[in-house]
């Protein structure tokens, strides 16, 4: 028998490996949304693929790489790799993506000769060409207009960048300098990772550190299925509408019928709608993602995570269909904007089965807008070394109530986990201006529990002329409430020119080019409430009044409080 | 003269006393008296200088350091506070930039989101505007600070941060927001963003400065009566504070900043680590201090300590220059627990009420120090010089309760896995430690200390190849040594963002005298004699593009220099170099030295005989080992292991392959001289 303390030692160990990996990634790299926002992942699987450790990082990343990693090495073929190799892909049909601009590296790590392990670190590029700057254009035609699409490559060979490769990658991005920043900041991370393996392989021996992986696997599957048994047996169905690309489109179902029986669980996605032309369908990664979420999110948070929670779970989705996009749809938002949409219809349809564990429905747009275009400050370019000046936006919604809490303002929820940029830095780096960044009073569902609010931000445009791209969900399907719980704010998108005249950005993927002067609102979606608003803490009222969360007619309307009386 | 250096701590207040003119040192601790920790400062005072036989006129010197800034914090004690932001930007915040950082685990839908430092309804906004390049858009005018003014003075409050976009690189609207309160709210303390941490990057800056704000009260009346209390009980020293940065402080600059006490306690420890190893001639040390706990791994290269720029108070941002120091929840009172798999440690912690099993206080959960007493390292009879008796049988049962059952194991195999694990995880920290910052902990000297340091020395270096290991003098109250060894310093910063490439040395020492300028105008209103010799600069410079910037100490005033300096550390720390990316300079900072620290103390005597034999479990074997007194031990005295040396606050084990001496400053320098 395997000493149990050694096997928990190695456990920590690969933890650890993987913090430092992201560490590694996040303090180098060029892009604020991977060194600021932290848009990047790191993991570890053992010598079959399988997911043993990752980072505290972005759960819709590791999910993909999941499944990205074991197409990786099948496409190379373990057999052809050598000991400082890395793999590049980002490729949904080849390379098991979730979307072209979550770029990932692999790497094998040898001992004594063999494979014992594999480490990738995945970041989210902030440009792979295609057809609009910030390779986030949700009308395209196919996946061919997303982006530069990179199947599994060797693009290091035996720690040696291949020049001709790296040269033919960083050509299809529209801002090459920062691209290779991240690129290596990536490189190193696995190069970390791979250093740290192999350390702890001479400590242990290779064998323990494999047998170690899979002990880890069979723990956390143990207790991820005990976890499981708890929950009443039972078919739980569950619908709810994805907003389709044009505001004047028909809402688009997503159905589930999750069955739990005994310690194993399905989610069936029958009936959902069939793929679209556009952006905002799902690779079946970023699906079983949503689903691996969710039971992950639903058990005890101490089971560590690695593979061997997602072992209790099969899922159906048809070919072709929203959340099964077969070659060649486009999917670029579907990671970003449609799978939380899913997360947030799983979670509130295990409401029926385990209410005491769930969470009203939340804000889901990740990447709302993007800005770019030349920038027309000569010193501002000489300043930062480039000419062209791009930002992405990161939202800030509300995240649903709880049982037992309030649901939390502004702030990255479930799948996501990139933080929103520094007024201060947009300002330096950009030309725009940010007038206003505040939170949305009754924008959080009420409820015996409110839920979170979301954050409003204005700009002042100072580019000659910029492209922006809009992606936004959740401005006709509002965030749910739970048990008597009320619908969060939606998203909204408004343009004002300087002549006065305004203009709402309807369409879920909106285009509009920014002249000088305009000036652009974006206000995030809030989330559900929890509960009958009238039973909530008369306190609590008074005091969301007082900060001014809600306003005196919504105390009144949704909550029954007068103030003073 | 006499030196006296007290560190209060969450549950002890420890007081070491040193003659300036070598006739020993004397320590002792006593209980830490939250409500009034000036109280237990005097309590332990009163007791050092009976226990020495001195009077208070002796006693020329008072170095202090206290946990009472960062228990406000945590407790949510600090002063009611407002905020003052641009117009537009009061929720900036309660935003936190809007990522989970304070998060564990990101798929925990209920944690508990900390409440925003100040609620909503006390934080203000004024209408101003300055740009990225300190250009002003708009100027506050003089009735709307009249009227903030007055909005501030109805809200009843004790304190105020103004925190204004881009003020780091134009403080003036800062500077007329806080001249206005200060006029119109006499007695309130008011901070500003440039003053706290003039740099870019808004929450971060407004988290600072709102953390100073709710320091300010409590820490400016606290210094007060701590100074009151020492003149009064005839002490003619005048106390000075540990920062978080290692050095100490007149009170009068400290309460303007009580942000920089946030690290005040941990702080001493490492600055003594770090003069005792340059007294030593060892440049590149690992410190770990191992306390009640946590177990807290710094490091020195060239003789002084890693520093770090920012870190975080119960999720909040602070940015303040502080010793660089990792932490993890294995200290000797950090409680062992078994699940599916297998030993898990800490975080939680018998603490030290009723603290572990083994204190007899009630405690019944198995912690580490409580496997250590099983397994024989720790004397029962002789656990701080008797003067506290441990129950063996405590200990014994709660082992076998928490881990052995559960597992199915002996008592002696549980507590044996339960250090292995425990060390382990030390060992992770001290290689993390190392490794995120480019090092190789082979190339180090371990210094351990803490009342449970010197127990797991020997092994943590195992764990690590590390080859050497020094234990100072006094382990178990070493950090009170730091008050008394550091240097009085001072830090400032000055904001620059901009490229090396654009720069020459002129810009450089322009940027150096500017901001020395500053420095002297206010240590020389305050009294100080600067000398500009005792400055050194640093700079935080990072590849243009990038967010997070590295800490270059200054060499020369030639951009090229630093240019290659930061380069190298890149190189060091991350493995590349950046074609063709310009080096930008985004911060200058200044330590200015007003009194250099220096190593007083030590003593000892006579021969290495032991003073009896003790069985401990090492490994799985039972060994019976010779036990010798440590202060009996005299410089020069060499001893191979396996052997345990004893003091009255700790235990220092000896394993086979490894020798121990008594080098200068009465140091255990343990050596491994052959692998096992």
């Amino acid at each position: 028998m395997m000493d149990q303390v050694e096997l928990g030692i190695i456990r920590n160990a690969l933890y650890a490996i993987a913090r430092e990996m992201k560490g590694a990634m996040m303090r180098t790299a060029a892009s604020p949304i991977i060194h600021s926002g932290g848009d990047a992942s790191a993991a570890i699987f053992d010598a079959d693929m399988q997911l043993v450790a990752q980072g505290n990082d972005i759960p819709t990343m590791l999910g993909s790489a999941v499944i990205s990693t074991a197409e990786s090495v099948r496409a190379i073929g373990a057999e052809n790799l050598r000991p400082g190799d890395v793999i590049a892909s980002n490729d949904i049909y080849t390379a098991g993506g979730s979307h072209l601009p979550d770029v990932q590296l692999t790497r094998p790590v040898f001992f004594d000769g063999e494979v014992i392990a594999y480490v990738m670190t995945r970041g989210h590029w902030p440009d792979v060409g295609g057809q609009r700057p910030g390779s986030y254009d949700l009308r395209t035609w196919d996946v061919f207009g997303e982006g530069l699409r990179i199947p599994p490559v060797v693009l290091y060979r035996e720690d040696k960048p291949v020049p001709d490769l790296v040269r033919m990658v960083m050509t299809n991005t529209r801002d090459p300098q920062s691209r290779h920043l991240d690129l290596n900041a990536q490189y190193s991370g696995v190069q970390v990772g791979d250093e740290r393996v192999v350390a702890l392989a001479l400590r242990y021996g290779g064998d323990t550190v494999k047998a170690a992986m899979q002990a880890a696997l069979d723990y956390a599957e143990a207790r991820t299925r005990a976890e499981i048994e708890k929950i009443p047996d039972g078919t739980y169905r569950g619908e709810d509408f994805i907003e389709p690309i044009d505001a004047g489109g028909e809402l688009l179902p997503v159905r589930v019928a999750i069955t739990v029986s005994g310690s194993d669980i399905e989610f069936d996605f029958e009936g959902t709608a069939p793929q679209v032309r556009g952006g905002i369908n799902c690779p079946l990664p970023v699906t079983l993602n949503t689903t691996w979420f969710t039971v992950k999110a639903i058990t005890d948070n101490t089971i560590p995570i690695n593979q061997g929670c997602y072992r209790p779970i099969t899922v159906k989705v048809p070919e072709g269909s929203l959340l099964n996009a077969s070659f060649p749809a486009s999917v670029v938002s579907g990671t970003t904007d449609t799978a939380p949409r899913v997360v947030d219809m799983l979670i509130s349809t295990l409401s029926q089965a385990i209410p005491e564990k769930v969470i009203a429905q939340s804000h889901s747009a990740t990447f709302p807008s993007l800005f770019s275009g030349l920038d027309p400050d000569p010193e501002r370019c000489k300043r930062l070394g480039r000419g062209f000046a791009m930002v992405a936006e990161t939202n800030l919604g509300g995240m649903g109530a709880r049982p037992d809490k309030d649901g939390v303002s502004t702030v990255r929820v479930l799948i996501g986990n990139a933080g929103a940029q520094s007024v201060e830095y947009i300002e330096h780096s950009a030309p725009m201006r940010v007038e206003e960044w505040t939170l949305v009073e009754n924008s959080g569902g009420a409820g015996k529990w409110r839920g979170g609010l979301a954050a409003r931000r204005r700009y002042l445009i100072e580019f000659d002329e910029a492209s922006c791209t809009v992606i936004g969900e959740r401005q006709r399907v509002a965030p749910k409430g739970l048990f008597g719980g009320g619908e969060g704010g939606t998203f909204s998108f408004i343009i004002q020119s300087p002549d006065g005249e305004s203009r709402q950005v309807r369409d879920k993927s909106g285009l509009a080019t920014l002249k000088k002067g305009d000036r652009v609102t974006l206000t995030a979606a809030g989330s559900g409430g929890y509960g009958d608003p009238k039973d909530r803490d008369r306190a609590r009222v008074a005091s969301d009044l007082a900060n001014g969360y809600i306003t005196a007619d919504a105390a009144e309307a949704l909550y029954g409080y007068k103030e003073g009386v | 003269m006499m030196r006296i250096g007290i560190d209060v701590g969450g549950t002890f207040t420890d007081v070491v006393l040193v003659d300036e003119a070598g006739a020993g040192v004397k320590a002792t601790k006593v209980p830490t008296t939250p409500a009034a920790p000036e109280e237990g400062v005097l309590d332990g005072l009163r007791r050092i200088m009976a226990l020495a036989g001195v009077r208070p006129a002796d006693i020329g010197f008072v170095g202090h350091g206290t946990t009472i800034a960062t228990n406000m914090i945590v407790e949510g004690k600090g002063a009611k506070t407002a905020l003052v932001a641009t117009r537009g930007f009061r929720d900036v915040l309660e935003f936190r930039r809007g990522s989970r950082h304070d998060r564990a685990d990101l798929y925990d839908l209920h944690f508990t989101n900390p409440d925003p430092l100040v609620p909503r309804f006390r934080r203000f906004e004024i209408a101003e505007r300055v740009g990225p390049e300190g250009q002003v858009f708009a100027a506050p005018t003089p009735e709307d600070l009249a009227a903030l003014a007055a909005q501030i003075r109805e809200s009843d409050i004790e304190a105020v941060a103004v925190s204004l976009l881009h003020s780091y690189a134009n403080p003036a609207h800062e500077e007329a927001v806080a001249t206005a309160l200060r006029e119109a709210l006499p007695g309130v303390f008011v901070t500003t963003s440039s003053q706290v941490n003039p740099e870019m990057l808004e929450y971060e800056r407004t988290s600072t400065t709102v953390i100073n704000a709710m320091l300010g009260p409590v820490c400016t009346s606290y210094a007060k009566r701590l100074i009151e209390a020492v003149h009064d009980e005839g002490v003619p020293a005048r106390p000075l504070l540990m920062q978080s940065n290692g050095a100490l402080a007149d009170p009068s600059f400290v309460t303007d900043r009580p942000v920089s006490l946030l690290e005040s306690g941990p702080a001493g420890g490492v600055t003594a680590a770090a003069k005792f190893a340059s007294i030593l001639g060892l440049d590149d040390v690992i410190a770990g201090d191992m306390g009640g706990t946590t177990f807290d791994v710094s490091l020195m290269t060239g003789g002084a300590p890693t520093m770090r720029n920012h870190g975080q108070v119960q999720t909040h941002v602070v940015r303040y220059p502080t010793i660089d120091i990792e932490s993890i929840g294995a200290g000797g009172g950090s409680l062992v627990w078994v699940d599916e798999g297998g030993i898990r440690i800490g975080p939680m912690s018998a603490g030290g009420d009723p603290g572990p099993a083994c204190y007899g206080r009630g405690g019944q959960r198995a912690t580490i120090t409580d496997c250590n007493v099983v397994l024989g390292y720790l004397d029962p009879g002789r656990f701080l010089a008797g003067d506290f008796a441990l129950d063996v049988d405590a200990a014994h049962r709660a082992v076998e309760t928490d881990i052995a059952n559960p597992l199915g194991i002996s008592v002696g195999e549980a507590a044996s896995g339960a250090r292995r694990m425990a060390n382990a995880l030390m060992a992770q920290a001290m290689r993390l430690a190392t490794v995120e910052r480019g090092f190789d902990p082979r190339d180090f000297v371990y210094l351990c200390y803490g009342g449970a340091g010197p127990l797991h020395a020997a092994d943590l270096a195992d764990e690590l190849e590390i080859p050497r290991v020094v234990i100072p003098p006094f382990p178990g109250v070493f950090s009170a040594f730091g008050m008394i060894v550091a240097d009085q310093a001072y830090e400032f910063q000055l904001p620059v963002n901009i490229n090396l490439d654009q720069l020459d040395e002129s810009h450089v020492s322009a940027f150096c005298d500017t901001l020395l300028a500053q420095a002297r105008q206010e240590l020389e209103g305050s009294g100080f004699r600067v000398d500009p010799d005792k400055a050194s600069f640093r700079a935080d410079c990072k590849f243009q593009g990038q967010a997070d910037s590295l800490e270059i100490p200054l060499a020369s005033n030639t951009p090229r220099d630093l240019d290659a300096a930061f380069k190298d550390t890149h190189m060091r720390q991350w493995h590349f170099i950046p074609d063709g990316r310009a080096v930008s300079l985004l911060n200058l900072r200044v330590r200015i030295v007003v009194r250099p620290g220096e190593w007083v103390g030590s003593g000892s005597s006579v021969r290495a005989e032991p003073v009896g034999r003790r069985t401990v479990r090492m490994g799985s074997a039972a060994r019976d080992l010779p036990v010798y007194d440590r202060v009996s031990l005299e410089q020069g005295t060499s001893i191979e292991g396996p052997c345990l040396i004893e003091e009255p606050s700790t235990l220092t084990p000896v394993p086979e392959g490894w020798r121990v001496s008594v080098g200068p400053l009465s140091a255990l320098m343990l050596e491994r001289i052959s692998r096992q």
